[in-house]
């Protein structure tokens, strides 16, 4: 029976850890989640003392491999992995998976980004709209014709009153 | 041209509030004549506050584009006259009309250089504004004691008739300018 050794991970975000797993060949289908941690299973079929979150599954590493998962933790992800398994899904492969990790977590913090912008743009458009028919209403309510012009963000209303 | 500065509190490129036609309007900064109720107070103060060369401005003219002419008020036009003349001049050779409010009365304006201001204008109101006499829908006035002197033969009383009361210039982020005589507007 292979012993497993755990390696401490910062990678933190489960949805992240998954499209990082995903990138490297282990997607949807391939991973057992589950919120309470389930025991890992060893290449002979035996449920191991190990337990995790992320499980990869045996028959998704190699022939004679064991399951080899994630626990969660409070200061990250831990990769628990069996002897046999690591020349191949050790400390090099968890390289990758923490690059991957990091490249999709730029990608989400940019999209995060570019929402709040939108939602802070939205925001002003409707400053300006609600500016804009408040001073409207006023303005026709004081006899005034009103001419409104656009351009790009900005707005300008034209107060004409004739009187002659 | 010469490079002297000219103190400016803000200018917008279009304005239809300002006198005939869409016009580029530059409020200078600087007026010692302290007029009660003035709508722009923060233009009084002679410390520099943007400091432009007329070709730094001309340049903001020409990026305008499509107007009839610019418009100066202030603050004082006529305590900055010195600066403002080869801008002027500039302006004038582009064939663009000049509006200039001041505060002072036309027969106060007799010094050399005031003089080649004035020659460079085609439309002067003139006079302190008067927060007693407030002018309620006189096209450019802001009180009744001002005075409208066309000063060229380019515009008459009846190019004044479309000219805007007033105007907002609602800004990206909300924020609304005023320019014309919003009084009126504002305060009912
Ligand atoms: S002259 Fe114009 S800017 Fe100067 S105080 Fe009077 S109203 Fe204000």
């Amino acid at each position: 029976m292979s012993a497993y050794i755990t390696v401490a991970t910062p990678m933190i975000d489960r949805d992240l850890l998954l499209q990082a797993l995903a990138d490297v060949g282990f997607g949807e289908g391939r991973i057992v989640v589950s919120d309470e941690p389930l025991p890992l299973v060893g290449y002979e079929g035996s449920q191991r003392a190990q337990v995790a979150n992320v499980i990869v599954r045996r028959q998704y590493l190699s022939a004679a491999s064991n399951d080899l998962g994630f626990i969660s933790t409070p200061t990250g992800y831990r990769l628990i992995v069996s002897d046999y398994d690591r020349p191949r899904f050790g400390a090099t492969w968890l390289v990758q998976v923490s690059e991957r990790y990091r490249a999709r977590e730029a990608e989400r913090d940019a999209r995060l980004r570019a929402e709040e912008l939108e939602r802070e743009r939205e925001r002003k458009r409707q400053l300006v709209e609600a500016q804009r028919s408040a001073i409207e209403a006023k303005a026709k309510r004081l006899g005034y014709s009103v001419t409104v012009e656009r351009n790009q963000e900005k707005v300008r209303l034209v107060l004409v009153r004739r009187t002659y | 041209m010469s490079g002297r500065f000219i103190n400016i509190a803000r200018w917008i490129s279009r304005s239809r509030a300002n006198g005939p036609g869409e016009r580029f309007v530059l409020w200078v900064q600087g007026c010692g004549l302290a007029c009660e109720g003035c709508w722009n107070p923060d233009t009084w103060s002679f410390a520099p506050r943007q400091l432009l060369t007329p070709d730094q401005l001309l340049r903001e003219v020409d990026r305008a584009g499509g107007i009839e002419g610019i418009t100066l008020s202030g603050g004082e036009p006529f305590t900055q006259a010195e600066a403002l003349v080869p801008f002027v001049e500039s302006v004038r050779s582009r064939g663009l009309s000049v509006l200039v409010f001041t505060g002072f009365e036309r027969a106060e304006l007799r010094s050399r250089v005031a003089s080649r201001l004035l020659a460079l204008t085609d439309v002067l109101v003139a006079g302190r504004y008067d927060h007693t006499q407030v002018a309620k829908g006189l096209r450019l006035l802001g009180s009744q004691n001002q005075r409208i002197h066309f000063l060229s033969g380019r515009y008459g009383p009846e190019d004044l008739d479309d000219v805007a009361r007033c105007e907002a210039h609602i800004a990206p982020d909300g924020v609304v300018t005023w320019t014309g005589f919003p009084g009126e507007f504002v305060n009912e």
